[in-house]
């Protein structure tokens, strides 16, 4: 997911990719259209209005190009990016961290066994699963002061995130 | 003087259809209120340009069993009768959005009938204690946050989705946006062919829309009421309940932001203000500029509106129509340049507009929120 989506992770993702552009190439493989332009960030889009099937598999094959020049490949949970990622995982050398930061998929994973069997199938193949989530971004009111204590402990957050990240990535 | 033609046709109708239709009310249990506030003033003047808007009388009843207060909806106009069934599917659509991440609320249907040609669609009224204006201006942005973002949960974006909305609900995008537009510009050349410069504002207007077409594709396929204005909707303790279910679509999500901070230019300049502050500050630039394309695009649809309703006008009424015509047009025209209107144009229009509205139409207002 990623902006204009709605939810989480669409705005960590793109948080992430544009912290990380600052010290590594990024490209974001993503479901939807349109995506709310990231400096130094390029995009490549699958559409979500095809049928499932179709979406999936363009989505395994422009994840597989990509990551075949890729040093590392960090996927968002969900069944319908884990499916290809692990596919991909399996067949390219390319290592694969998966972050779990939906937790709306977590829950309904709890519900749905073929959900569970997707994420299964991706973890195993996945380098490491990341866990941690950097706060939400405060908002900023028009009533009252600016919540800079907030904001502040918000970017310690993102910070604390990105070294723990790039020491995983540096160890690979 | 009004004109003579339309009001009183408009005078005619509504007696006649409430001689007709307040027997079958009686009939199904319901009482008309003596005073019907949605009857009056200028209310004869109100066509929606965009939605599908048919002839009907909105009344205000009680259910004589328990004396609750219902609002009724009557009409044996096709278009109208059109309108109620969609609004019907609309709510019971609303329940099944299963991709929404928020809850709606809405009116409870209480009697949905047709007898004798007429459609007559009773739903509960919704009291609040309190009128919308009427609340701290905190409180006002808080609940018009909420009521945004409840919305912007429905985003419909996979196969399965589009599948769902398009029977129901129907959806606008940016072609839709840029052709409708290109009819309210015609709209406007036809009955302002002389006004020189509303003629380059419109054009202007629709130049910036068609070029940045792809960035209000980009905010497209959210669920969106695009009539959200205090007097369609109400609060009940900390729940906004959305009238007018019928004015819900998918499309820009800022359509519905649009249309409100539009109406808040005019009645609370502080809520615009503190909107406009919320949107810069915690959303994306493209998200702005989203937001200010749908404004340009509804300021268009609003000045055509008033454009149209010149020919049905006469005396003060002309004048103040043709005074809102003018006014609308210089809204556009800060819109244009990314400003926002000067306060001292709105204040003047006010005042002009309090000298020449009717007490009926003051009246009318009064009940709106």
């Amino acid at each position: 997911m990623f902006p204009p989506e709605i939810g989480e992770p669409a705005s960590y993702v793109k948080e992430l990719a544009g912290r990380l552009s600052k010290d590594y190439q990024v490209t974001v493989v993503m479901y939807g259209r349109l995506p709310e332009k990231v400096s130094g960030v390029s995009f490549i889009c699958v559409d979500k209005r095809k049928p499932l099937l179709l979406r999936l598999l363009r989505f395994y094959f422009v994840l597989l190009k990509e990551a075949k020049t890729a040093d590392i490949l960090y996927a968002e949970n969900g069944g319908s990016v884990e499916l290809p990622a692990g596919f991909v995982a399996f067949f390219i050398s390319t290592p694969l961290f998966i972050h779990t930061g939906d937790i709306a998929v977590m829950e309904r994973i709890k519900n749905s066994k073929i959900l569970k069997y997707i994420q299964n199938f991706a973890f195993k193949r996945a380098r490491k699963v990341i866990s941690e989530i950097p706060l939400e971004r405060p908002e900023i009111m028009p009533f009252g002061l600016k919540p800079q204590k907030e904001m502040d402990v918000y970017f310690k957050s993102w910070d604390e995130h990105i070294s723990k990240l790039k020491n995983i990535f540096s160890n690979v | 003087m009004f004109n003579i033609d339309n009001k009183e046709k408009w005078e005619e109708y509504y007696k006649n259809e409430l001689a007709i239709i307040s027997p079958a009310l009686n009939n199904f249990g319901f009482r008309l209120e003596k005073e019907q506030p949605h009857l009056g003033g200028e209310k004869y003047l109100m066509q929606a340009v965009t939605t599908a808007s048919g002839k009907k009388l909105i009344l205000l009843a009680r259910r004589v069993s328990d004396n609750k207060r219902v609002i009724i909806k009557v009409t044996r106009d096709i278009k109208g009768i059109y309108e109620l069934e969609h609004e019907r599917v609309c709510r019971a659509a609303l329940k099944n959005i299963i991709f929404a991440y928020k809850d709606f609320f809405y009116p409870a249907e209480i009697l949905f009938v047709k007898d004798k040609g007429y459609a007559i669609s009773a739903q509960e009224y919704i009291e609040q204690k309190i009128s919308f204006f009427d609340r701290p201006l905190e409180e006002q942005f808080y609940f018009v946050l909420k009521a945004f973002k409840t919305q912007e949960g429905a985003h419909a974006t996979t196969y399965r989705h589009k599948k769902i909305i398009a029977k129901t609900f129907g959806e606008k995008n940016t072609e839709d946006y840029v052709h409708m537009f290109s009819e309210f510009k015609s709209g406007i050349l036809k009955c302002l062919s002389d006004n020189k410069r509303i003629n380059l504002l419109i054009d202007k207007a629709e130049s910036l829309i068609t070029a940045n077409s792809e960035m209000i594709e980009q905010y497209c396929g959210f669920l969106t009421h695009t009539d959200f204005v205090p007097h369609n909707f109400r609060i009940v303790g900390d729940d906004i309940y959305l009238l007018d279910v019928s004015s819900i679509r998918f499309g820009n999500k800022y359509e519905g932001w649009a249309r409100f901070l539009n109406f808040m230019t005019l009645h609370n300049r502080p809520l615009e203000n503190a909107l406009i502050f919320y949107i810069r500050n915690n959303r994306a630039e493209e998200e702005y500029r989203s937001l200010e394309l749908m404004r340009v695009y509804r300021l268009g649809e609003i000045i055509l509106f008033y454009a149209n309703s010149l020919e049905k006008t006469s005396g003060d009424l002309k004048i103040l129509t043709e005074s809102r015509v003018e006014f609308w047009s210089d809204v556009l025209e800060a819109a244009l340049q990314g400003k926002q209107v000067a306060e001292d144009i709105v204040n003047r229009y006010c005042e002009f507009r309090d000298k020449l509205r009717s007490k009926e139409e003051k009246e009318r207002q009064k009940e709106l929120y």
